[in-house]
């Protein structure tokens, strides 16, 4: 009976070693998750980018919006909520690419206008001369 | 310990680890697969510009990027996931709308060789219409040149034909047309016969020539006393006077001067000299 109670003691102390190890052991690496430099670093780019193709006067709300997820990104990390600020600088930087292909989208428009009004301007001029003759 | 490291969580799992394992999960359940709610809008505008020949003309890569992230978002995910369907289909839905812009920009970059074309085209045109202005300026010109020159020669033909047809001198003065005094009874001032074919001709020229005034200059011979003469001479020139009046010459062109027996053109002592003597010069001014 005695024997009996030490096995079942012994069994149970292995038992908790072995518990209490592998949650050290996770623990552990919880404790350190990278932070998702590569997505981050994506995001800072795009964002530099498209301040750099003039998109905070051409695609103001999208630069926004992509500066917001960033910044929603590196609060996460803090957290050390790594998937969610993977996500989040995931977002930023396809946020960021918009923003870059609508200011390329509004200075085609512009140079087109411009052209539209060259070739009007022309036409009209010629119907000037036209009619002077 | 290798049982333990494989306990360890993997940081930032691969999407395309995801995407395998969802799609063998939809294999697996491809009973009841439900998209996450919202993907079908994103399905919806990614279909409306593949259906654009214009977008895929000129959006080709980025909306075969945007239907690999349409997929992704399309596939079933647990509940408890919800988070990563909305990462999902934002991403998607953003892709798509970067499809967009480029299929856009494309579009008008495409314009902008049309617009161009048009521009040069209305250049070509205005630079034919102002050479053909210029050629026909040019033309103009020089048929007016040319116009006024023949104009111009002609008149100083027709000019040189009536003054050899008035049998005219020209001098300093102008054109000289002297009247013989056969136009004239000796002692008269009358013109012999009514008509005389110089007059005629002279007032014919001076209708023709409305510009040019007329001096009208009686000589007599040394005949008889200066004042006689004077007054003879004047009364000549007088009567040539009323002659081009009646034949319609406005009288203020007319000048009329008695000169008497003062400025003789031959010598007095012989018949013939007197006779060169007696006589009316008409001088046509030159135009000044």
């Amino acid at each position: 009976m005695k024997t009996h109670t030490i096995r079942r003691a012994a069994e149970r102390i292995g038992l908790f070693t072995t518990l209490f190890l592998a949650t050290l052991t996770l623990v552990a690496c919880a404790s350190a998750p990278l932070p998702p430099t590569e997505s981050l670093n994506a995001a800072r780019d795009a964002i530099a980018s498209a301040e750099q193709a003039d998109a905070r006067r051409y695609a103001g709300a999208e630069l926004e919006e992509a500066n917001r997820h960033l910044a929603e990104a590196d609060q996460a990390v803090e957290k050390e909520r790594m998937t969610e600020a993977d996500r989040l600088a995931k977002q930023a930087r396809v946020a960021a690419q918009l923003a870059i292909a609508r200011t390329e989208l509004a200075k085609a428009a512009a140079i087109n206008r411009e052209m539209g009004r060259g070739a009007e301007a022309l036409d009209e001029e010629m119907q000037r001369q036209g009619d002077q003759q | 310990m290798t049982i333990l490291s494989f306990l360890k969580p993997v940081p930032g799992l691969k999407t395309g680890a995801v995407a395998v394992l969802s799609s063998v999960l939809l294999t697996a359940c491809a009973t009841s697969p439900t998209s996450p709610d919202g993907s079908e809008d994103v399905r919806a505008k990614l279909m409306e510009l593949q259906q654009n020949p214009d977008m895929m003309t000129h959006a080709r890569i980025e909306l075969r990027d945007a239907e690999a992230a349409v997929q992704l978002a399309e596939q079933p995910l647990d509940d408890d996931e919800a988070a990563l369907a909305a990462h999902r289909i934002y991403m998607a839905d953003r892709m798509v709308e970067i499809a967009r812009a480029k299929g856009e920009i494309g579009l008008l970059e495409a314009d902008r060789a049309l617009l161009g074309e048009q521009r040069d085209a209305a250049r070509l045109a205005a630079r034919t219409r102002e050479a053909d202005q210029a050629h026909a300026d040019a033309e103009s010109a020089r048929s007016a040149q040319a116009d006024a020159a023949a104009l111009a020669s002609r008149e100083a033909e027709e000019l040189q034909r009536q003054i050899d047809t008035l049998e005219a001198e020209a001098t300093e003065r102008g054109l000289v047309l002297t009247l013989g005094d056969v136009l004239f009874a000796t002692g008269s001032a009358e013109i012999q016969g009514g008509t005389n074919q110089n007059l005629e001709k002279l007032a014919n020229f001076l209708k023709q020539y409305p510009d040019r005034n007329v001096l009208i200059e009686g000589h007599t011979d040394n005949v008889g006393s200066a004042a006689f003469n004077q007054n003879l001479s004047r009364q000549r020139a007088e009567s040539v006077r009323r002659f081009l009046t009646g034949r319609g010459i406005e009288s203020r062109r007319l000048s009329v001067y008695g000169y008497g027996f003062e400025r003789p053109v031959a010598i007095n002592d012989s018949a013939t000299g007197r006779q060169q003597n007696r006589r009316v010069e008409v001088i046509i001014e030159n135009r000044e």
